[in-house]
């Protein structure tokens, strides 16, 4: 990054360029993206088919015709968001003509996933004979089973198989796809309920101010695994993704709300609040145009640690078996068979354990660096 | 400062209401009793006493709000109804394990702040130093590791797998328990919760040293240190006698703040352990989907997380005569 001239800098670039300079959370936004990037990919690391296979003189890419709209979501999706973000300067200077042009990508992207048939094809290219063939990575799919039951790590299972000889590397890399969304889309229902509640509450106060406070102590008595147990065992759901989603976020708003309720309460005390109710701005236009903008390094900083505690709070229920569905892979799930071989399969433990710990703890860094950013005196003291 | 906890005793009633209520209607939402309710059946296997039990219990035959005075009075006299799996009352069930939750949660917050305070006091006396730097990332790591993947490869390498065997591997006893003399089944059940106890420390030590850290560095950034270091006094009176006591006063109400941690923490350690505790409980009834054991241990922990926000705010007018509430 280059350096900007120091006088003419918004907000923004102070926070990005004081955050940037914090060697531990700018090593945890690498680890959070690169996360990302394997979470895309992990079909295309991880898969018992070829990617590209040449046979009988016929070029084929049997990798993408096994997969599943959630993975071709990921693979267009993150691409996407990066495209976005290096093309940021352009796409904000056409303004609405961008936005079209996004919403058309995501459109398209959609339509074609409508017409996509996943074709379930057990065999894999790992044996099959070919004049030429480029496996992926690891040449394993997440739910295949295998002979090589648990295996230690070897060259062929660099993290070893469990109890039906599935290659532990491959249920990692996808499993990285679960923990990353799920914990992406909990924190942002999170947040958007938070920062609803929080906000009236320190708009309006009065009475709503009191409800709303109340509201938030009676949530923050549940312990949060608690609650969140009771709600799948009590609904009985098929343990769908969105239904996880959905509960964390649910229970998890309390944070975000209180920040953002004080957050309001200091500033509409502020000169510039009084200044725009004086000329006659509208609530929304207060609350959206100044209120907003700036308490949002603390609504960021709230949600990079909610991510966080989102993405444990999913892997403890996968460890529990109140998790996603059974083949689906998640970091949690293989925890939970690791407990049944406990007393040799280390490396059922570890991988797994070694993955969460990393996530968070890069989510964590970005938290804290974005925090010190947001606010230096708290650095400084 | 009478007047005040009185104010905040009447308080805690309207939270009460919330949170009894907020189970209440968790119950009454549950797609499965709403089937009950219309006499369909709800797929799971119910016995017809188990149904009479549930419409009794949360009076799923009367309106919603006569339903809910009934529930609660009989929540009140500690009656949650009877377990479905050995139809005995919940509390009966609550109360012979609860014993065992207490003595290992409290243990755990225990020697987190005994640890946690200490090194973070040291860091921040050192601060900027490679010992602050060593401290704050080691408890930083700590703070992210998930407690029950540490406990798989506790027990994995120390208690029992292939590698050392020095600690049990599960249970709150040994076998042959009933037959030691007082002394030896302490040293026996000590034994046996050093790894759970460990596992639920570790991450609220780590946050509390933090929380102490940055007390204690805002506490030292004081005037009245400037002044008592300016009067001559040894370094060692300033830190403990003018900074840590008024640091500590925000880090001894946090353990309220720990009480819901440390329950979520327990139902995930119990079951590895396979510890009886309320844990233990709570995930077995989840499994058999007993319902009113599931709402009365869930009510009941919220209970207690109240009762510890409670014990917070007062402690916090006890030690810190400053602050006036009148």
């Amino acid at each position: 990054m280059s350096a900007p001239d120091l006088n003419s800098e918004s907000y923004a670039e102070r926070i990005w360029l004081r955050f940037w300079s914090d060697r531990f959370a700018r090593n945890g936004l690498r680890t959070v993206i690169v996360l990302f990037i394997i979470a895309a990919l992990a079909p295309l690391l991880a898969n018992s088919h070829a990617i590209v296979r040449v046979a009988d003189g016929r070029v084929s890419f049997p990798v993408f015709l096994s997969l599943e709209p959630i993975e071709w979501r990921f693979l267009l999706y993150v691409p996407l968001a990066g495209l976005v973000y290096g093309f940021r300067r352009q796409l904000l200077s056409r303004g609405w003509r961008s936005v079209w042009m996004v919403a058309g990508f995501v459109v398209l992207v959609e339509i074609f996933l409508g017409f996509s048939h996943p074709i379930n094809d057990p065999t894999n290219d790992r044996d099959r004979p070919a004049s030429f063939k480029l496996l992926p990575l690891i040449p394993y799919s997440p739910i295949e089973t295998t002979p090589d039951a648990f295996s230690a790590p070897t060259w062929r299972h660099p993290c070893g198989t469990d109890s039906t000889g599935r290659d532990i590397a491959a249920r990692m890399l996808h499993g990285a796809r679960t923990s990353l969304s799920i914990g992406f889309v909990a924190q942002s229902i999170a947040l958007s309920i938070g920062t609803a509640l929080g906000g009236l509450a320190g708009y309006y106060r009065s009475w709503i101010d009191i409800v709303v406070c109340r509201f938030i102590e009676i949530m923050d008595c549940f312990p949060p695994l608690l609650l969140i147990l009771v709600a799948i065992s009590l609904f009985e759901s098929q343990n769908n993704m969105f239904y996880i989603m959905a509960v964390i976020g649910l229970t998890s708003w309390t944070g975000v709300a209180r920040l953002v309720r004080a957050e309001f309460l200091r500033l509409s005390a502020q000169p510039f609040t009084l200044a725009a109710r004086a000329i006659g701005a509208s609530d929304l236009r207060i609350i959206v145009r100044h209120l907003l903008p700036n308490s949002l390094g603390p609504i960021l900083v709230a949600g990079t640690f909610g991510v966080a505690s989102a993405i444990l709070l999913e892997s403890s229920l996968s460890f529990l078996g109140f998790g996603m569905q059974a083949p689906t892979p998640s970091w949690g799930d293989i925890l939970s068979e690791a407990r049944m071989y406990i007393d040799f399969a280390w490396w059922l433990a570890f991988f797994p354990g070694l993955a969460i710990l990393i996530t968070i703890m890069s989510y964590n860094f970005v938290g804290e660096g974005l925090r010190d950013a947001v606010d230096p005196r708290l650095r400084l003291k | 400062m009478t007047n005040y906890i009185i104010r905040r005793i009447l308080l805690l009633f309207p939270t009460l209401f919330g949170i009894t209520l907020l189970t209440f209607f968790l119950i009454r939402l549950a797609p499965g009793n709403a089937a009950l309710l219309k006499g369909a059946e709800s797929g799971r296997a119910m016995t017809a006493e188990q149904r009479d039990q549930i419409i009794k219990l949360y009076g799923l035959d009367k309106p919603p709000l006569t339903a809910y005075f009934d529930w609660v009075g009989k929540v009140a006299h500690g009656d949650f109804g009877d377990s479905f799996v050995d139809s005995r009352p919940v509390s009966e069930k609550i109360g012979e394990r609860i014993g065992l939750t207490m003595s290992i949660a409290g243990s755990a917050l225990v020697l987190s702040y005994l640890i946690g305070i200490p090194l973070g006091v040291i860091a921040a006396i050192k601060r900027g130093q490679t010992v602050d730097r060593v401290i704050s990332f080691v408890v930083f790591v700590l703070y992210s590791i998930p407690s029950f993947a540490a406990a798989l490869l506790l027990i994995l390498f120390v208690a029992g797998g292939d590698y050392l065997n020095l600690l049990p591997m599960y249970g709150a006893n040994s076998i042959n328990a009933s037959e030691m003399g007082p002394l030896p089944w302490l040293g026996d059940r000590m034994l046996h919760l050093v790894l759970p106890v460990l596992c639920l420390t570790y991450a609220s030590l780590s946050y509390i040293s933090r929380y102490t850290r940055v007390s204690m560095l805002e506490a030292l950034s004081q005037d009245f240190i400037r002044t008592a270091r300016a009067k001559g006094l040894p370094e060692r009176l300033v830190i403990l006698r003018h900074a840590l006591r008024n640091a500590l006063i925000p880090v001894i109400t946090v353990f309220a703040l720990e009480l819901p941690v440390l329950i979520s923490g327990a139902v995930i350690l119990e079951e590895i352990f396979s510890l009886p505790g309320m844990g233990q409980l709570m995930f077995q009834s989840l499994e058999a989907r007993d319902q009113p054991v599931i709402m009365g241990v869930t009510t009941l922990a919220a209970i207690v997380t109240l009762l510890g926000y409670l014990t917070a705010d007062i402690l916090y007018v006890i030690v810190d005569p400053r602050i006036s509430y009148e």
